[in-house]
């Protein structure tokens, strides 16, 4: 007997979210405190320090800025985009393709988007092709298929042997 | 590995921020580093080469009560902007250009200009501070300075000459 397992799970969709808002929580604190910093250096100014402060100053806040937008930008992003597709997966209408299924070793970055991987699915019909995102990839291969759940051309959840 | 290519990928936008941070900060110091005109002195030098912070603090060390800073700044800080130099304090010049900024000064305790370096000995005040050229050089007051009345600006220009 089968079982149809969620590639998102109630409890997944809550990690993504609490991740999500630690890794918030943890830049707007690093951003706070190199603010900090640079207010610091520019209250303890005076004729003697001045440039070596404001050397410091735009040091601090130039790296600091440096480690916010990385992690914004390949972070706070990337797992933004993730939760999207979670809840697209969990919400939108399904249709069920059976047949053994097979995740390739073939990977796409989609602009702005999610990274997949290509799985292709053999039905009776034929060969079908579908995307399933590249942090899921590896369980749905192990997990040795007979079927599928799409919601618009991506795997939503799979059926696996108990 | 996938971190530099990611950095790689997104380099305009880190060296944006870069460029953004230093300009942003500069900003912000100009106004640290500043005070209204009747908290300050400021000294102008007509020098080719001069120690201005290390002037300025030494200066500091002295100062009138009621005066937050003192600013040294070579004649080429304003080069191209007479105006900014029209409420200097002090003056600090050569012979040769007396004429020509005339306008700025006023006398020190009744006498116009006091000699702060005379060439022929290779002598004058704050001479570790200020690289005086091949001539006699002149301290003067501004004339539209804002400390005339308060006597604030000539006792700076005294510990000038005490340097």
């Amino acid at each position: 007997m089968e079982k149809t397992l969620e590639l998102y799970s109630d409890a997944d969709m809550a990690e993504l979210k609490k991740k999500l808002k630690t890794l918030k929580l943890v830049l707007l604190a690093i951003a706070a405190a190199g603010l900090a910093v640079c207010i610091a250096l520019a209250a303890l100014t005076n004729t003697a320090n001045a440039a070596r402060m404001e050397l410091s100053a735009v040091a601090v806040s130039t790296v600091t800025g440096w480690v916010v937008i990385y992690f914004v930008l390949y972070g706070v992003t990337a797992r933004r985009r993730e939760l999207g597709h979670a809840e697209m997966l969990r919400r939108d209408e399904r249709q069920r393709v059976a047949g053994r299924v097979t995740v390739t070793g073939e990977k796409l970055r989609i602009v702005r988007s999610i990274p997949v991987r290509r799985v292709t699915v053999e039905t009776e019909e034929g060969a079908k092709s579908l995307l399933v995102i590249e942090s899921r990839a590896e369980a749905l291969s192990r997990a040795g298929a007979g079927a599928v759940w799409t919601a618009n051309g991506y795997v939503a959840a799979y059926e696996a042997a108990k | 590995m996938r971190v530099l290519k990611n950095i790689l990928r997104q380099l305009h936008t880190f060296v944006l921020w870069a460029l953004a941070s230093a300009l942003l900060w500069s900003w912000i110091f100009t106004f640290v580093t500043d005070t209204s005109p009747d908290r300050k002195v400021t000294v102008y030098c007509y020098v080719d080469e001069i120690r201005d912070t290390e002037l300025a603090c030494a200066l500091e060390r002295t100062m009138p009560e009621g005066l937050k800073m003192i600013k040294v700044h070579s004649f080429r800080y304003v080069m191209f902007n007479i105006d900014s130099i029209e409420n200097g304090d002090i003056f600090v010049v050569p012979a040769s250009v007396i004429g020509e900024y005339d306008e700025l000064f006023t006398d020190v305790n009744g006498q116009y200009g006091v000699k702060i370096y005379d060439a022929a000995s290779h002598t004058g005040a704050a001479a570790e501070y200020l690289g005086y050229g091949d001539e006699d050089y002149y301290l003067f007051l501004g004339a539209n300075s804002p400390h005339l009345e308060d006597g604030k600006a000539l006792a700076v220009a005294m510990d000038i000459l005490k340097n």
